[in-house]
């Protein structure tokens, strides 16, 4: 490369790159939402649009080690609120990698009918990809595809009491010692005269009542009024 | 006690975490097979693994798998190859599912609505070009009466001069170039097909509200009625709103700057659009929109319940108290 900027491998298959994040593209040849493909080394990446993505944002805001955001590959990790599966497409390239070399398994939930449309169409192509339309509350629907606890559960679901729906999640689906990841949109919430600082510190507190906090990572910049949760289950 | 289940396997465990009795059922199913159990379990029936040790147990209290009310016990773990299966299983379900809520009607309403909006604002622009257009070489001809007219009229002419000869006015003084008529005709085709595409949609919105909301299509006509089930995001949605809300849907921009900043409040949203309202006195609008909303309401609930439709009496009888409002205040108020 001409320019030489500082890669940082976070795992196998993820690297960062000045700011931005690449992940070894799964399905080789094809971006699944317009991201750009890369080659480094000969291996074809793909960009992780940290506009688009939270948890691609939290890696790159994080002060701690990126890589304590990611699950190990090969795992069953839990998704709550898929989306149209652009954080989920990475995370299958980290977790499962091409042809699911790594064994990994995700389990991806949403409510929305048009999302699932494009989960699917991606899950055809990429083995390990689970998934599932169903409300992320009600667990008895979908819980018996997750047959032992996990040990990366990643929320991002968009209404109101986000912070217990992620506990109740965590209760039932973390193992101990296991990573939790809330995304936490504060427009979602019930408007209080504090504003969004005061949504976030109140989640804080919930969270820490029954969690190991790990880091509070605010979005701003990449999505307004958003932080990133990081919390171990003790 | 609890019975606990999952998709293929059951088992009675006590408070303590111990395992009373345990059946898995180790078989290999097919994907299909899988498919039904998940479905079972979504519905939130027993297994019939569940269903043996509910007889032996009937005390135990069938909880899925991973409620949290549970005790820690050791849970007996589906095969490798029956995962892969319930994978499978699970993207099946998946892909039904999102095949399925094409069945929604809402769904379909909102399409057919947001259509006819786009294409409606798309009509009146195309045609508004079309008459500036026609205009510029036919000085002469006027538009004001018949503009609906002119896009029929000139695509059913091959050329300029036959058309004012049509209108009977004075020819061009100055002609279009050749490939300039051609898309000026081809502009005109199209506005007149946009005329006809309207027709249609709104024949499809009639058809759809009045199956899906025959209440309140009987008693604000099919097209405000689908409107309201649009702007609410969905029939039960719309039965849920107070009907304050009903009322002034559709004048959000009014009623947010009414609770910002203080000014009037809205009186009407989009059932402004029913002549009740719309053809009445300024002064009496408010009262007949607050009236209207309730009963709107009240329509929108008996839809989403699927109870028996609003009768021709029942709207005659809102009909009347629009009457008496009227009548009632049939002077305006002093200021």
């Amino acid at each position: 490369m001409a320019k030489h900027r500082r890669i940082r491998p976070v795992s196998e298959t993820v690297l960062l790159e000045g700011r931005n994040v690449w992940t070894v593209n799964a399905n080789p040849g094809i971006a699944v939402r317009g991201e750009s493909l890369r080659k480094f080394r000969g291996v074809e990446h793909r960009r992780w649009d940290p506009n688009r993505s939270k948890l691609g944002a939290g890696l790159l805001r994080t002060r701690n080690d990126p890589s304590l955001l990611l699950p190990d590959a090969g795992s069953t990790i839990l998704y709550l609120g898929a989306g149209h599966g652009t954080t989920i497409s990475h995370l299958h390239d980290h977790l499962c990698g091409a042809k699911n070399r790594f064994g990994g398994r995700l389990v991806a939930v949403d409510l929305a009918p048009r999302c699932l449309r494009d989960l699917t169409y991606l899950a055809e192509h990429r083995q390990g990809l689970v998934p599932v339309l169903g409300d992320a509350r009600k667990f008895d629907a979908w819980g018996v595809l997750i047959p032992s606890r996990v040990d990366w559960l990643f929320q991002d679901v968009a209404q109101a009491g986000q912070v217990e729906i992620f506990l109740s999640a965590v209760r039932r689906f973390l193992s101990k010692d296991g990573i939790g990841l809330l995304s936490l949109k504060a427009a979602s919430e019930r408007h209080t005269e504090g504003g969004d600082e005061d949504i976030f510190a109140e989640a804080i507190a919930q969270l820490s009542s029954e969690v190991e906090l790990l880091e509070h990572i605010n979005l701003t910049g990449f999505e307004d009024q958003h932080a990133l949760f990081v919390i171990r289950r003790r | 006690m609890w019975l606990w289940y999952s998709w293929q396997s059951a088992a009675v465990v006590n408070d303590e975490g111990d395992v009373l009795d345990v059946e898995i059922n180790d078989a290999r199913f097919s994907v299909h097979g899988a498919k039904e159990r998940l479905q079972m379990i979504a519905e939130g029936h027993l297994p019939p693994e569940a269903v043996v040790l509910k007889e032996r147990f009937p005390e135990a209290k069938p909880t899925a798998h991973g409620s949290a009310e549970l005790p820690e016990f050791d849970i007996p773990q589906p095969t490798a190859s029956q995962l892969q299966v319930a994978d499978e299983a699970a993207l099946l379900l998946a892909k039904e599912g999102v095949a399925v809520s094409a069945a929604d009607p809402d769904r379909r309403l909102e399409h057919l609505l947001r259509a006819s909006e786009e294409l409606r604002t798309l009509h009146l622009t195309m045609e508004a070009r079309l008459i500036e257009w026609v205009g510029l070489f036919l000085p002469s001809a006027r538009f004001e009466r018949n503009r609906t007219q002119v896009a029929g009229k000139l695509s059913s002419v091959d050329s300029l001069s036959a058309f004012a000869s049509m209108l009977d006015v004075e020819d061009a003084y100055e002609q279009p170039s050749d490939s300039e008529w051609k898309s000026l005709h081809d502009w005109a085709t199209m506005v007149s097909n946009q005329g006809r595409q309207l027709d249609r949609l709104e024949h499809a919105i009639r058809v759809a509200a009045q199956a899906h909301l025959p209440s309140t299509s009987a008693l604000v006509g099919p097209l405000l009625a689908a409107r309201l089930c649009v702007e609410a995001h969905g029939r039960s949605r719309l039965a849920r709103l107070p009907s304050g809300t009903v009322q002034v849907l559709g004048a959000e921009k009014a009623f947010f700057s009414h609770l910002r900043s203080g000014t009037a409040p809205p009186k009407h949203g989009h059932i402004f659009m029913h002549p009740w309202i719309s053809r009445s006195p300024r002064w009496v609008r408010g009262k007949i929109a607050r009236m209207l909303a309730s009963k709107i309401s009240i329509a929108a609930r008996i839809d989403a319940f699927e109870g028996t439709p609003l009768s021709q009496d029942d709207v005659d009888e809102v009909e009347a108290k629009v009457e008496a409002i009227r009548k009632e205040f049939s002077k305006p108020p002093r200021r």
